[in-house]
Parts: C-alpha cells; sequence; structure tokens
C-alpha cells in the first residue's frame, strides 16, 4: 500500500502531501525534511529508488522523480511493485500536464483542491484506483462540471462574508 | 486551511466547520468539506461520528458525484464505525450493475479499506464467488481496484479464494498475450501494465498453482513476458515493461520453477545489473539477492561477480549498498577470499555513510569463510588499519580471542601487529590490538630482529602520548607484560617502566591509576610476577557477537529471515574450526567471580551488577574491556588472598574462637550453632544474628549470616501475598565450600521454594538462591533455614531465622475519616475486634512509635483520632486464602504512664486480627533491643566475635596491599 504522496520543490516547500495513515503535523514535517535532506544530495542520473527505512520506518521503499523545480515523492511498502509506482508518478505528472497544459509549480500552488481531486482520482486510500490518464481527466472534468453548474458561489468570497457576517 | 496544514502548522480550527460543509446540498461545498476533512482529521476523530449519516446519505443516493465524494472520503479515512454502518452499502454498489466504473471501483477501495480496519464486514462464504465474478470485469479500472481487493482479501485467508485462481491467469493471459484491451489502458504500449502486476502479486499470495492446466498457460504468459522484454530508449516504456517483468520474476521465484526458468532468470538479471539505466541496474541487484535466498543458483550468480563488484563504484549509493548486499549474500568459501579482498580495497574509497557496514561485512565474511586463520587475521589488522574509526570495537574482541584460542596463530600475530606498529600514523584501534597481541606473545618472537622487549616497548610507548585514556590501560599492562616477560630482567627497561608506572599513579582516571599502581607493586615482586601475570587463559568459544550484531540489523522481512537461516548455518560451520578449544574456557568465570566477591555484603547491586556483566559475557563473543581487567585483578588478587588469609586470618582465629568456646550456647537444637566436633574447628558467627534478623524484617536487604567462612546477604522484594528473596552465599575463602546444604523449614502458613543449592561454593565465588515465598494465612510463625557446609574437616550447621515476617505480607494504606470510622464501627468486638492494655512497654514518644508502625508498613493515620495521644494506624494483608483484608489499629497511650497503653485491633478476620495483636505487642514490647524470642525457633544469643579483627577480608587485602 501506498503511505505516502509528497510533492516538494527543489527548495524543500512542500507543495501538495498526502499521508495514508494518520500523523501528527510534527511527524509529517520531520519527514518531509528528513526527505529532502537525503534527496537533494543525490546527483543526476542516479537511480530513482531510495531505501528509506531510517525515516519512515522498517519495511518502506520510495521512489521520486525530478521535473523542473518539483520532486515528486512516493513512498509504499513491499507490497507495491518499483517500478509501478514510477510509472504512476508518471502518469500522475502527465494527467496534471493534459489538465493545466505544462504544468508548473505555480498551477500547483493555485489549484490546490483541483489537485487533490485528481490525487483522489488516482489513489485511494493508498491503493492505485486507476491508471489511464484519459479516465482519470474524464472523471476530473466531471467534477469541474459539476462545480460550476451548481453554479455558484465561489468558495472564497463565501468564506470571506462568513467572516464579515461574524 | 489545507494549504496551512500543509506548510505545517498545526490546524486545530475549523473543524466542526468543515464536517458541517459536508452535509451541504452544493457540490462544491459539499467536495471542500470532503476534502479538508479528509486531510485534516483522523479516523478516530469524534466529529466523524456525526458525519457518518450525512455520508450514508451520499452514498446510497442517486447522485453519482456525490457518491464518488463519500465514497473516496470512507476509503481514505474510515475507521471502525464507518465499517459497522456503511459496508452493506458499499458491497452493494460494489456489484450492483447500474452504476458506472467510475463508481464502482470507488466502491471495490472504499470496501478494502473498510475490510483493513475490521475484516468481519466481508462475509468470506459468500463473497469469493462475488469476487471471482469481479474478476470477469470488463472495464479495466474496475478491474484493477478490484484486483487490489483481491490482494488484500487472499492474503488475509487464501484458503476462500481459490476460485479466483484461475481467473487471475486468465486476466494476466488476456492482457500479456492477447493485449486484448482498451487503448487508453495501454502506457506507452504497454497494456496496463499496473494490472499485470498486481495480478501475478496476487497469484503470489497462493502458496502453489495446482491445477495442470493452469499452471501450464500462467508458465507460458511468464515465458512470454521473461523473453518478450527488451531494455529501450524510452525511459517510461521501459520502466513500465520492467515492472511487468520483474513482477513476474517474483512469481517465478515464489512457484520455485522448473530449474530451466530459473537460470533464464538469473541470465536475465545477470544482464540488467549490466544496462545503463540505473533503475533496472538497481532492482537487478536486489532481486538477484532475493534470489539467493530462493534457490540454489550461487554458481550461476557467481558469474557475474565482476559486474557486481564494479557496481560497488556506482556512483549511486542506493546501488552500492544493494551491490554490497548481494556481494554478503553471495559470499562462500570458494570465493571469499576475492570478495573480502575487494571489500578492503573499495574501504579506502568508500564514502562514510557505508564504512561502517562495509567493515562490519567484511570482518564477518572474513570470521565465516576465512579458510585460514593468518589470512583472517590479516583482514582485520588491514580492515582496522584502512578504517580505524569504523572498526567497532567487538571486531578487534573478536581477532584477540581468536589469537588466545589458537596457539599457532599467536607469533604470526604478534610479528604482524610488531610490522603495524612501525607505521607512522596508526589508528587507536590498531595500537590497541597491538599492544595486546605484543604484551601477551612478544616473547614467542624474542629472537627475531627489531622485537627484543625494549625494542617493543619503545616501538609501543611510542604511541603512548598520541591515545586517549580508554587505551592506556591497555599499555599498561602490555608494559607489565613485557616487564615479566625479560627474563633475565633489564633494570634498565624495569626503571623505565616503573616510571611510567608511578607517572600514572596519580593519574586522574580510576582504571588508569589503579592499575598503575598494582603493576608497579607488582613488578617489584620480582619473580612472583611470573606467577600472577601469567598468559591469558583461553576464551571459552562463543557465538560472535559480530554474526549476531548483524542478525539484529537485519530487518525481519520474510527473505531476510532466509538470509538469517544461512548465515547460522555458516556460523555453525564457523564455529566447528576452533571448537576444540572451547573446553578450555571454563577457569574464567571464576577468576570473575573471584573480584565480585570483594566488595562483600553491602554491595549488593554491585555483584548483580558484575553478575550481569559476567553473563552479558556468556552471550556475547567479546571481551569487553572490563573482563579482562577483571581477570588481571582475579589473577592478582588470587595469589595475595592465599598469603593473607590462611597465614594472617584463618589460623589465627581458631585460636580466637577458641578462647571464646566458654560462651553460653544453648543446649536446645534450635540452636544456632550446633558445633559437629567439639573442638576448636567450630565456627563462630560474626556480629548478632538476632540484630541482623530484625533489621532485616525492616529492610529488604542485608546480610542474614556471616561467619569467618561464609556470608549469606539477603535480598527480597515482596508483592502482595508472594515474596520473592534471593540468598547470596559468599565464600569467603580462598578454597571452596563443600556439601553445602540449605533446607527450608517452613511453617505452615508460609509455602516457600528453594531453587537448588550447589553443594559446593567455589572459592571466593558468590552463589545465589532465588526463594520463592507465598503466604497462605496469618501466623506470626517464622520459617528457617537450616543450613549447613563443610569448610576443610569440620562440619558447620546454622539454623537461621528466615525475615518473611507478619509485616512483609502488608502493605500501607491510607484511610480517610469518611472510610474509617465506619468501618471501625462496622467491627464491632471479638473475634475481629480485639482490645488489651499491655504494660511494660519500653517508653517511647509517639513519634518514635508512629516511626515504628512506618517501619512495618502501616500507615499513620495523621488527625484521625481527637485525643493527641492516640495513634491510629491502617494497613492492608495480603495473603492466598483470604482477600486482601483493611486492618484498622488503635493506640492509646497515657501521657503520665508511658510504659503503658491500650491496643486496639480490627480487622475482617478473627485470626488476622489476633496475630496481628499479638505482632504489634511484640514489637512494642521487646523491640529492639531485648528481643523477646518468638516462640518457634528459639535462637540464642550468640556473642560477636571480636568484629574489629576479621570483619572484612575486603579490609584485610586493603591493608596487605
Amino acid at each position: 500500500m501506498i503511505k505516502a504522496v509528497l510533492v516538494i520543490n527543489t527548495q524543500g516547500k512542500p507543495r501538495l502531501t498526502k499521508f495514508y495513515g494518520f500523523l501528527t503535523v510534527e511527524k509529517q514535517q520531520e519527514l518531509i525534511r528528513s526527505v529532502f535532506g537525503v534527496l537533494c544530495s543525490r546527483a543526476e542520473k542516479v537511480s530513482n529508488f531510495m531505501e528509506v527505512d531510517s525515516i519512515f520506518g522498517p519495511d518502506s521503499r520510495l521512489v521520486y522523480k525530478h521535473y523542473a523545480t518539483l520532486y515528486f515523492i512516493f513512498v509504499f511498502d513491499s507490497s507495491e511493485n518499483e517500478l509501478a509506482m514510477l510509472d504512476l508518478i508518471q502518469v500522475f505528472v502527465e494527467t496534471l500536464d493534459k489538465c493545466f497544459r505544462n504544468v508548473c509549480e505555480l498551477d500547483i500552488v493555485f489549484n490546490y483542491n483541483k489537485l487533490h481531486s485528481i490525487l483522489d482520482e488516482i489513489i485511494s486510500g493508498g491503493q492505485v484506483l486507476e491508471t489511464s490518464s484519459t479516465e482519470i481527466m474524464r472523471a476530473v472534468e466531471e467534477i469541474s462540471k459539476s462545480e460550476s453548474a451548481s453554479n455558484s458561489i465561489s468558495i472564497v468570497p463565501k468564506t470571506v462574508s462568513g467572516w464579515r457576517s461574524r | 486551511m489545507l494549504y496551512i496544514f500543509m506548510l505545517g502548522y498545526d490546524v486545530d480550527f475549523g473543524h466542526m466547520e468543515a464536517v458541517s460543509l459536508i452535509s451541504a446540498p452544493k457540490y462544491p461545498e459539499k467536495q471542500v468539506g470532503y476534502i479538508v476533512t479528509s486531510s485534516l482529521l483522523n479516523e478516530n476523530h469524534d466529529f466523524l461520528r456525526l458525519a457518518i449519516n450525512t455520508v450514508r446519505n451520499d452514498i446510497i443516493g442517486r447522485n453519482e458525484t456525490f457518491q464518488c465524494l463519500a465514497l473516496t472520503m470512507v476509503g481514505n479515512i474510515g475507521g471502525r464505525e464507518f465499517a459497522e454502518s456503511l459496508a452493506p452499502d458499499v458491497q452493494k454498489l460494489l456489484i450492483s450493475s447500474s452504476c458506472r466504473p467510475l463508481v464502482r471501483k470507488k466502491a471495490a477501495l472504499c470496501l478494502l479499506r473498510l475490510f483493513r480496519k475490521n475484516p468481519d464486514v466481508v462475509n468470506v462464504d459468500g463473497w469469493s464467488d462475488r469476487m471471482a465474478q469481479l474478476l470477469d470485469e470488463r472495464d479495466l479500472g474496475v478491474l484493477t481496484s478490484s484486483m487490489s481487493l483481491l490482494v488484500a482479501l487472499v492474503s488475509n485467508n487464501h484458503e476462500a479464494y481459490w476460485s479466483c485462481l484461475p481467473k487471475c491467469v486468465k486476466t494476466l493471459e488476456r492482457l500479456a498475450r492477447n493485449q486484448d484491451i482498451p487503448q487508453e489502458y495501454t502506457y506507452y504500449g504497454i497494456p496496463s501494465p499496473w494490472l499485470q502486476v498486481k495480478t501475478m502479486r496476487a497469484l503470489q499470495y497462493f502458496p502453489t498453482v495446482e491445477d495442470p492446466n493452469t499452471r501450464r498457460s500462467l508458465f507460458e504468459v511468464l515465458q512470454r513476458i521473461l523473453m518478450g522484454t527488451d531494455v529501450v530508449k524510452n525511459v517510461n516504456k521501459n520502466n513500465a515493461s520492467h515492472a511487468v517483468l520483474f513482477e513476474a520474476l517474483a512469481l517465478v521465484m515464489h512457484l520455485d520453477a522448473e530449474n530451466e526458468m530459473m537460470s533464464q532468470c538469473v541470465a536475465l538479471l545477470g544482464k540488467f545489473i549490466a544496462v545503463r539505466e540505473p533503475n533496472i541496474r538497481y532492482l537487478g541487484l536486489e532481486n538477484m539477492t532475493r534470489m539467493l535466498m530462493v534457490t540454489d543458483v550461487h554458481d550461476i550468480i557467481k558469474r557475474h561477480q565482476a559486474q557486481i563488484i564494479t557496481s560497488l563504484k556506482d556512483p549511486d549509493i542506493s546501488i552500492r549498498r544493494r551491490a554490497l548486499d548481494l556481494l554478503y549474500g553471495m559470499c562462500d568459501v570458494s570465493n571469499a577470499k576475492d570478495i573480502v579482498e575487494e571489500l578492503l580495497q573499495y574501504l579506502s574509497t568508500a564514502d562514510f555513510a557505508m564504512r561502517e557496514e562495509l567493515s562490519l561485512k567484511a570482518a564477518i565474511l572474513a570470521e565465516k569463510f576465512a579458510p585460514d586463520l593468518s589470512w583472517y587475521v590479516d583482514v582485520i589488522l588491514q580492515l582496522i588499519d584502512k578504517a580505524g574509526d569504523f572498526v567497532s570495537d567487538d571486531i578487534w574482541f573478536r581477532v584477540v580471542q581468536f589469537v588466545t584460542n589458537n596457539e599457532d596463530l599467536q607469533p604470526y600475530a604478534a610479528a604482524k601487529a610488531r610490522e603495524y606498529l612501525d607505521k607512522p600514523a596508526i589508528h587507536e584501534t590498531m595500537v590497541k590490538v597491538s599492544a595486546y597481541l605484543l604484551g601477551e606473545y612478544s616473547h614467542l618472537l624474542a629472537r627475531r630482529p627489531g622485537c627484543s622487549p625494549k625494542e617493543i616497548f619503545s616501538a609501543i610507548h611510542e604511541k603512548l602520548p598520541t591515545v586517549s585514556t580508554t587505551t592506556i590501560p591497555i599499555l599498561l599492562s602490555t608494559y607489565a607484560k613485557i616487564l615479566m616477560h625479560t627474563q633475565p630482567p633489564d633494570p634498565e627497561l624495569q626503571k623505565h617502566v616503573w616510571a611510567i608506572f608511578s607517572k600514572y599513579e596519580s593519574c586522574i582516571d580510576v582504571e588508569i591509576q589503579q592499575r598503575a599502581i598494582e603493576y608497579f607493586a607488582l613488578s617489584s615482586k620480582g619473580a612472583a610476577l611470573m606467577d600472577i601475570l601469567a598468559e591469558m587463559p583461553k576464551f571459552p568459544e562463543r557465538q560472535s557477537a559480530l554474526i549476531k550484531k548483524a542478525e539484529v540489523a537485519e530487518v525481519d522481512t520474510a527473505e531476510q529471515s532466509a538470509i538469517k537461516l544461512r548465515a547460522q548455518q555458516h556460523m555453525t560451520n564457523a564455529l566447528v574450526v576452533t571448537d576444540q578449544h572451547s573446553l578450555n574456557g571454563t577457569p574464567q568465570s571464576v577468576g570473575q567471580l573471584s573480584l565480585v566477591k570483594i566488595p562483600s555484603i553491602s554491595g549488593d547491586e554491585h555483584t548483580s551488577a558484575d553478575q550481569e556483566l559476567s553473563q552479558a559475557n556468556g552471550t556475547l563473543a567479546t571481551v569487553d574491556p572490563q573482563p579482562p581487567s577483571a581477570d588481571l585483578l582475579g589473577d592478582l588478587l588470587g595469589p595475595l588472598a592465599i598469603e593473607g588469609l590462611p597465614g594472617a586470618a584463618v589460623l589465627s582465629e581458631p585460636n580466637a574462637v577458641s578462647g571464646l568456646e566458654g560462651v553460653p550456647i544453648p543446649a536446645d537444637d534450635a540452636a544456632a550453632i550446633v558445633p559437629v566436633e567439639k573442638d576448636t574447628n567450630s565456627v563462630q558467627p560474626i556480629g548478632n544474628i538476632n540484630e541482623r534478623f530484625y533489621a532485616l524484617c525492616l529492610k529488604d536487604s542485608g546480610v542474614l549470616y556471616e561467619d569467618p567462612n561464609i556470608q549469606i546477604g539477603i535480598k527480597a522484594e515482596w508483592r502482595t501475598q508472594h515474596g520473592r528473596l534471593v540468598l547470596f552465599l559468599g565464600n569467603k575463602n580462598t578454597f571452596p565450600l563443600l556439601s553445602v546444604q540449605a533446607l527450608i523449614l517452613p511453617p505452615v502458613h508460609l509455602k516457600i521454594e528453594l531453587s537448588l543449592v550447589p553443594e559446593t561454593i567455589p572459592p571466593r565465588a558468590q552463589v545465589q538462591c532465588p526463594l520463592e515465598v507465598m503466604n497462605l494465612h496469618p501466623s506470626r510463625d517464622v520459617a528457617v533455614l537450616d543450613f549447613s557446609y563443610k569448610c576443610g574437616t569440620s562440619m558447620a550447621n546454622v539454623k537461621l531465622r528466615l525475615p518473611a515476617v507478619l509485616n512483609k505480607f502488608l502493605q500501607p494504606i491510607t484511610v480517610s475519616a469518611e472510610e474509617f470510622f465506619p468501618k471501625w464501627r462496622s467491627l464491632s468486638g471479638p473475634p475481629l475486634k480485639l482490645q488489651e492494655v499491655v504494660r511494660g512497654v519500653r517508653s517511647l514518644s509517639l513519634i518514635d512509635m508512629a516511626n515504628i508502625f512506618t517501619s512495618f508498613q502501616l500507615t499513620v493515620c495523621q488527625g484521625l483520632d481527637p485525643n493527641p495521644n492516640n495513634l491510629i494506624a491502617s494497613t492492608t494483608f495480603y495473603s492466598e486464602t483470604i482477600r486482601p483484608m483493611l486492618c484498622l489499629i488503635r493506640i492509646e497511650t497515657d501521657p503520665t504512664d508511658r510504659t503503658q497503653l491500650r491496643i486496639t485491633v480490627a480487622s475482617g478476620d478473627p485470626t488476622l486480627t489476633f496475630e496481628l495483636m499479638e505482632f504489634i505487642k511484640e514489637q512494642l514490647v521487646g523491640f529492639p533491643t531485648a528481643p523477646r524470642p518468638p516462640a518457634p525457633p528459639a535462637a540464642p544469643v550468640a556473642q560477636p566475635t571480636n568484629p574489629a579483627a576479621l570483619t572484612d577480608p575486603g579490609d584485610l587485602l586493603a591493608g596487605l596491599l
């Protein structure tokens, strides 16, 4: 099962974190920091695997991929295939690419909930849900359609007005 | 909020709002609600309970997007409660034909999560058929999810899902052979690699494939995968195809296919570890390591040894580690020499993160597969030379052990050590080893050039300024040994060494100081030095600590337990080499014990700590820095004690005793001392037995009995009605005590079990005898230990009361006024409440009396009694037959006449009340100066024999030293 999905930029700032087991905030931050510490010391052109038993506890593996300014990191246990996970990162990124047309870090920062819904279409509860990026796109589009169909009130103003009324 | 959370700030607000958004009717609000909830809250959060109903409504509702949201959320954070209330609905969704695939695949994973949280939700009997149906699914999304679900179910209980196995194989065929899938599911030209991988994973959870047809078609597919994969340019395609390939390899290994297929696999792996693509190289190495454990493919793998060794130089540390693991795994007698030498060479260039592991592994391999021992010594010395910082102490201890146990090796090792000493800069560990080896065995080299004692001494002494305080003691020992081996004595060398000793006599480090002083004193003894500083005895053969360490370090996954198994097999082989020496190892333990004895009684913790140490030493193979020194001291003290004790103390003592013969020894047979031979040989106790007994009634450890030959210490732990006593029988003499016997004469109310007491106690050793006590019912009777031993020709016998007395089974308890008075009133009159006026009590102030009570585990309750001259105490009594019983005590004193008081005792048990009353009377009347002997074992009042003269052999020794 997949334990965590992390997207960290090259400065070590987390851009997307999703843990499929409950961890306290402090623990999560600690893990992110230590993972980044190891990652940034690795050279280009080396394998995409790391042994992270010391960080995530026994029986854990980590694969990562480096795209432009972002590291995409999947942490999982021995019941998953490493290369398949690497492919999954590729699918994730391809989907993002289709979604945002040439995805970049800013897209991820500003479309936070969209990113979450895409991830939820790919992985659910630590298991692979869908691997075809076309299918994923279809699901995501559907979501955004129903979002706009309820024609509304985007969330931000609502919250703001909520504040005012208090 | 999520963003704040992700950046690492604690978000403890807004949870309620998020949860309530879930029930909002509009999609965006609902979506935000679900996403925030599933990220922020954990499965046991209270708020989630509020949401269950809404979630359920969404799941059974008609709106599919809402269903999806709800399923995703439950799939991510659903807990037990969710499992209980939602599982049936989710199952229904999964198998319903009216739902779209989008919903059903989510339902599958949601069910998986619920199943993980609560395995009972999936009814095994009915579900396996449905599972089989699900595997016929055409939509690959649903199929992938279902396969994940199947993997979880099968890993839990494969029996029930046999019917799914052929389906899995069929799916695999469909994907790999027929390539019969929709376009969007091919990933870089490969039909859904994930599904293939998952399917093969699922197959690995079944122990075997029995049906021949299924088996045949499965192997056909596997063969196709194995053969049809090639390394291509496109990275992504490569990854995908190899993901499938490696999974196929794993499956082949699992099914343990015919040898042909296996060798095919190895050939493939051999190809992989040479490719440019680092990922594949990594996995190739890893899988080879795994393969080593599964089958006997050693020889084929060995062909790739050169390639693997090149991988050690890979720029990627992950790959280097894998290569190291593989080398470690594939090493055996035939290739050990090459591999270890390769590792040694690599050591000087390896990065720091790996060096420790590397040196440990090299040492283990060298030890396990050494073709001859001199090679082993070479390897370890090189290892220390190259990576001294990373060589743990265990490694050099082990070398020393080997050398000590193998006489042939000694000159060689000493010569080697000498060579290394000539190097300009050597590591401190090397100084330690060389010094030790040269100290012990340099005399074997005496005739070689450059190896005269003086030269060796100066070579070692050169290093002294550079080493730390842990090494100096070793050097000092070496000097002493060199001095001893120099025959005829060389006055100049002697002077030099003495100067060093006297310099360190005031060293701040105790260990160094002690050694310096002792060696100085000893070396001035001349010829006697020879006996004292004799060669180290052989070490008892033990399991290598290194191998142990490696075993512990290994993670306990299935594959690695296989490594362990192999390692253990090898280890037994390795041990055979030196097995014949194991018999010689016994004297050492005695040597250690003799040291343990010195601190005598008061050092109970001391002894146990030392004992632990020697135990640890028994299991570990290392020569801890402690034991050698202990041994040395043992060696040192042995002869001295022989000189001292028999000459001065023991011989003079019979006279002293005979002078005291006239001390009245009561004639009744409960006498503490029953002299067997009524001549001067009878032994007299040191100290007052009664006083010791009464002291022990109040505390839990101390000396029960002591005479010139033996000392019996006691240490007790009491818990409710159970007690555990340990008797420490310490032989104070330098000759063994024979026919030691200890019998317990328990009173009826105590159940006492004494473990076996050894018949002989070795000289200056201490033996522990645990003793289990259980209290059956209240009584003041005391257990008696009948102890006898033979010392020389005389037989000694003592009867000692054991301090397992009533108050040991009491536990203090504080009672408030609200509890006390109703209880006090409810226990009205005899036999539950007894009152007595006692006269002739020692006059005690109230505070003293309170202190006595506290020491007997009675809690004095302040302020319960309005009269300040009265005292109220409470306690709980534990025994096997009656439940824990609250006891209440009231003492009324007369301020004008302190010798008179009225005692009232109340408890729920008549015997207890009576016994407690009598007990308190005894304590108050007799305590503590003139103990009125309790009824059964009337112990005599023995006069203490002049304690100043021979209290402690330790003192005696100190005086002599």
